[in-house]
């Protein structure tokens, strides 16, 4: 049982939304509890994942191998490492948080867990994959059911973009000046993702199709391109870029963040969540899971790029963030501006940032899933995102202005939150490589603060408008308990940090080791084993330490 | 050129598929004439009736691996071409089942109809059969001429009859090109038989002789710059005709294509493969762009037509064993996605009457099982994963970066994008807006199965396509040997040791 694992965490969601098909609309508590019950399937073999994974171990574990076309040399390669068990279990909490905050949705309620339910085992494909065909495939099928989860539940943002008026249609930003994509901001977004998404993800598959060709093996598989595909001059260079900035747009690295902001304010909340969660991991995964695997040469020599581009991000989707009015584009922001200490974290290739860049996905999945979750109460509650016409909504709703307090202290890196470990380990394993790179980091950590702040007292604190004065707390047991679930996750990981610390770093030294270490093809005396347990090579005195802590 | 005609009963067996269903034609035509009371819905399922037989005949031979040639070379039987009778035949059959309820609109002749579709699909059986020159003129012909007749088939519509004297025209003058381009041939190499020009010099004559039949095929399968009938000849056809026009000959002419570029020209690979890659480009490129700026839903798979041509061009320019397969794959996964897309098409043109987009708002409302139908439909068309369009894609490109030809790939990747842009339109418009009218689209059988099968195709090729890959691969085994080094059995997949 224990060896399928992976399968049922992958397919329970499928299993579920099939079966979705077949359940009548009207009958709305079958809905649901198909959806949360195959969800809830997920949730726990997930949690079985996780603490079953074998850090001791380390390399890939869980490995399931179903040949899927001989042709072509693809499989069904299914496999997680240290870095992969993580996020499939932010994943699997995401997804079952996200079922319960749109419990309440009624517009085709059945087709919105069909689709997230896809959406959600289709990141969680990513996140397992070990052929390089299957990764590509999970990741592009996660896109479409964005499309229409933004399309038919989403909201309009009418006041921010001014993306319509009275006589029409008026101001656009640059892509929509070019293409009319939609008459109004939701369906903008929503084909902006999808074609931004896409374009540049078909720049990824050309990053994969010129591996497949010139490692000259006929196969897709990462594990046997890892060992047995050397790549050097142009070309490496050529299909480093390709697969770095085909997934990193996603992700999203700052001059391809466009999309991302304009997607969360316009989706429903359970979809911000799982967009902001998870969905933009699969960006900084697919870089590590590829490049960092397959071209390790290159990534050591192109990876300041990322360093660079990563101030952009940290700088610039902090200011947008703060002059944001809309609750939505204030965390949609803040969103891409942590993803640049991602970017940061796995930049400087060192054991301890990239450890740290990896926990930080998992702590920014629960941050960012409880405020979006929040921030989806509120505008179900007072059908508004503007901040400066809300206010004192602490007096209706106390539950949620004390998650909210929680969760802002999250994102900004409390101690206590499993974000505060994330945040030290980047900025502590960067310092040797990048100084300038954290002192713009630990800038950003107070710009985070400033605009957070901001948020949260315009939202729940100073005089309350009469017209909200009907709005309610969430009292039910299912809308407090994802809330509950997320707080409790980030809060436990961040006081008992040990296991989460020792599986992202069995997924790690490997990686870190075979990256820093690898010497050019030409002078390669013979193959280096990698597969038995890296000794980290001690560099700095923070590795030293490092390497004291339990594993 | 000795031909010899005297048949043996080994020899029958190779040409039975086409003698039954000649046959059986004739009796379906015969039971018209003979029963005027007879319900044409009976007419049609007795049509189907036979094309299932013959299907069943072809699925003997395949297993038992029947092959052969007949008059001396002009007809050939082997699993290539099987393959493409097979895909014809099932493509013929769904037309049928789709046509049951559109015939009442034909004020006359509505039992020929029947008739002719599968008369049409005879003579494209032919077609995938034909080895020299004169059997492609011929059957080509063959097939062509029930068309003409179906194309124009609503007598009392203009656009019917336009659509029908632009397909006649050109038709015409294709036929023309490719009768000359036939004589350039035989004048300069004195051979007929495809497989006996391999060793012919490239003189001027021959290239112009050549070239003039890839423009006359080019005319069938709608590759820019020989695709101008297939907008106005799909808008105004009637829509079955439409679906049939979009599937069966481009499947035909591209059996064709495949004998006569690999076989007869095996050794001038270089010099045609440019030829193929810049139809290919412009194909691709010019049918998705014009394809942004439709609003009536078959002017826009018309295009996209178009374009998906451009896409299998890309597995004829790779040139190799590896490229036919995946021509064969990515015929198949265009068969099911694009008649099922005019299945719904047909549903939603028989209720609203209106084949414009704007008319598709709201149908997930409307009706939540045709526009879901629809949805897979338009991504597989767009190749989307899990949905078969997205294999066939990735299989062509595969086969095309191994012989590198990456600016090919390149423009198809770009063009995937673009394409991803107007099929979305589509799905905007049934899921996202809302509709004016909500009253509900009632579907009916024979529409109903010829989505489920579709829908059955795209999902499951999509899913587990290798029994699917390995029937393609078994269908093209001829071209193994023909080809140069480069296109040698690849070696097989290096197993992961641990």
């Amino acid at each position: 049982m224990a060896e399928y694992t992976l399968l049922i965490i992958l397919f329970a969601p499928f299993v579920g939304a099939l079966a979705l098909i077949f359940v009548s609309n009207r009958q709305v508590s079958l809905v649901r509890g198909v959806a949360a019950g195959s969800a809830f399937v997920t949730l726990v073999a997930s949690v079985y994942l996780f603490y079953a994974y074998d850090p001791i171990k380390g390399g890939y574990q869980f490995i399931q191998r179903i040949e899927w076309s001989r042709q072509l040399g693809i499989s069904l390669h299914l496999g997680v490492d240290g870095i992969g068990t993580p996020l499939v279990l932010a994943s699997g909490i995401l997804l079952f948080a996200g079922i319960f905050v749109s419990w309440h949705i009624k517009d085709r309620m059945k087709e919105f867990y069909i689709w997230i339910l896809i959406l959600a085992a289709a990141t969680i494909g990513v996140f397992m994959s070990l052929d390089l065909f299957f990764l590509y495939f999970f990741y592009e099928m996660s896109v479409i059911p964005m499309y229409l989860l933004l399309g038919m539940w989403g909201s309009h943002t009418k006041k921010y973009l001014e993306m319509t008026d009275p006589d029409g249609l008026k101001l656009r930003d640059s892509v929509g000046f070019i293409f009319n994509f939609g008459a109004n901001s939701k369906e903008y977004a929503a084909m902006k993702l999808v074609l931004f998404l896409s374009a540049f993800a078909v720049a990824a598959l050309m990053g994969i199709l010129l591996i497949y060709k010139f490692s000259g093996l006929n196969t897709f598989d990462i594990l046997v391109l890892r060992e047995k595909a050397h790549f050097s001059g142009p070309l490496a260079t050529l299909i480093w870029l390709l697969i770095f900035f085909g997934f990193a747009s996603i992700a999203p690295i700052w001059p391809l963040h466009s999309w991302s902001p304009v997607g969360h304010a316009a989706a429903p909340a359970a979809t911000s969540m799982l967009h902001a969660g998870v969905l933009m991991k699969l960006g900084h995964f697919s870089i590590i899971r590829v490049a960092f695997e397959i071209l390790p040469e290159t990534t050591r020599e192109l990876m300041p790029i990322a360093a660079v581009l990563c101030i952009f991000s940290i700088i610039y989707g902090g200011l947008v963030a703060y002059y944001a009015k809309d609750t939505k584009y204030v965390i949609g922001y803040s969103s891409s501006s942590h993803m640049g200490y991602v970017f940061l974290g796995m930049a400087a290739l060192d054991y301890i940032s990239l450890s740290g860049a990896v926990i930080y996905m998992f702590a920014h999945a629960m941050a960012t899933g409880m405020l979006f979750a929040m921030a989806g109460w509120v505008y179900d509650q007072t059908h508004t995102r503007d901040i400066p016409s809300l206010g004192g909504l602490s007096n209706r709703m106390p539950f949620i202005s004390a998650a909210f307090v929680i969760g802002c202290m999250a994102s900004i890196g409390m101690p206590g939150t499993v974000n505060f470990i994330a945040e030290v380990m980047i900025i502590v394993g960067s310092w040797n490589k990048y100084p300038f790179q954290v002192v713009v980091a630990v800038l950003g950590i107070v710009l985070t603060m400033a605009y957070l702040f901001k948020m949260m007292r315009g939202l729940f604190y100073g005089s309350m408008a009469e017209k909200y004065s009907h709005s309610h707390d969430a009292v039910a047991v299912v809308d407090r308990m994802p809330l509950l679930i997320m707080i409790m996750v980030s809060v436990s990981f961040g006081i008992f940090p040990g296991h989460l610390y020792s599986v992202v770093r069995s997924g790690v030294d490997p990686l870190i080791a075979r990256i820093t270490r690898v010497v050019p093809v030409a002078e390669q005396p013979t193959h280096i084993p990698l597969a038995s347990s890296p000794i980290a090579p001690v560099s700095a005195p923070h590795e030293a330490i490092a390497k004291v802590t339990p594993r | 050129m000795n031909f010899s005609l005297t048949l043996s009963a080994s020899d029958l067996v190779l040409l039975l598929p086409e003698l039954f269903l000649t046959v059986w034609l004739c009796v379906v035509l015969a039971v018209d004439f003979s029963f005027k009371r007879i319900v044409q819905e009976q007419l049609a399922y007795l049509t189907i009736l036979g094309l299932m037989m013959t299907l069943a005949c072809l699925a003997w031979f395949d297993m038992t691996g029947i092959t052969g040639t007949l008059f001396a070379k002009m007809f050939v039987v082997d699993r290539m071409a099987i393959f493409f009778k097979v895909m014809i035949l099932l493509a013929t059959i769904l037309v049928i089942l789709l046509s049951i309820d559109y015939v009442h609109r034909f004020s006359f002749f509505r039992g020929e109809y029947y008739f002719l579709v599968a008369i049409s699909a005879l003579g494209m059986m032919f077609m995938t059969s034909a080895n020299d020159l004169l059997s492609l003129f011929v059957t080509l012909e063959f097939a062509t001429f029930g068309f003409y007749v179906l194309v124009s088939y609503l007598r009392d519509d203009m656009a019917s009859n336009e659509a029908g004297l632009k397909f006649f025209i050109l038709g015409v003058f294709a036929a023309g090109l490719l009768g000359y381009g036939i004589s350039l041939v035989y004048g300069e190499t004195g051979k007929l038989v495809f497989s006996d020009m391999t060793g012919a010099n490239p003189t001027t004559g021959l290239v112009i002789g050549f070239l003039l039949i890839f423009a006359a095929l080019g005319f069938k399968i709608g590759a820019v710059p020989f695709h101008s009938w297939i907008p106005d000849t799909y808008h105004g056809a009637p829509t079955p005709v439409t679906a049939f026009l979009s599937i069966a000959p481009k499947v035909a002419a591209f059996a064709i294509l495949l004998r006569l570029f690999l076989v007869a020209l095996g050794t001038f690979k270089p010099a045609w493969a440019l030829l193929i890659v810049a139809a290919s480009i412009l194909s691709m490129t010019y049918g998705n762009i014009v394809a942004i700026a439709q609003r009536n839903i078959k002017r826009l798979l018309a295009y996209s037509g178009i374009a998906q041509v451009g896409n299998v061009l890309i597995g004829l320019a790779a040139g190799t064993k590896m490229g036919t397969d995946s021509i064969l794959f990515y015929l198949l996964t265009y068969l099911f996605a694009n008649l099922g897309a005019f299945a719904v098409i047909m549903a939603i043109s028989n209720s609203l009457g209106s084949d414009e987009i704007d008319d598709y708002r709201g149908l997930n409302r409307r009706s939540p099982f045709l526009a879901f139908a629809m949805l897979i439909f338009l991504l597989s068309l767009a190749g989307v994963p899990p949905l078969a369009g997205f294999i066939g894609k990735l299989y062509i490109f595969v086969a095309a970066i191994k012989e590198g030809l990456y600016t090919l790939i390149t423009v198809g990747l770009v063009n995937i994008v673009v394409s991803m842009y107007y099929y979305l339109i589509v799905v905007k418009k049934m899921y996202i807006n809302e509709p004016l009218d909500s009253s509900p689209i009632k579907t009916t059988g024979p529409l109903r199965a010829v989505i489920y099968v579709g829908l059955a195709g795209t999902l499951v090729i999509g899913i587990y396509p290798q029994p699917f890959l390995d029937w393609a691969v078994s269908a093209t085994l001829m071209f193994s040997n023909l080809l140069g080094p480069a296109a040698s059995i690849p070696p097989p997949a290096t197993p992961f040791g641990g």
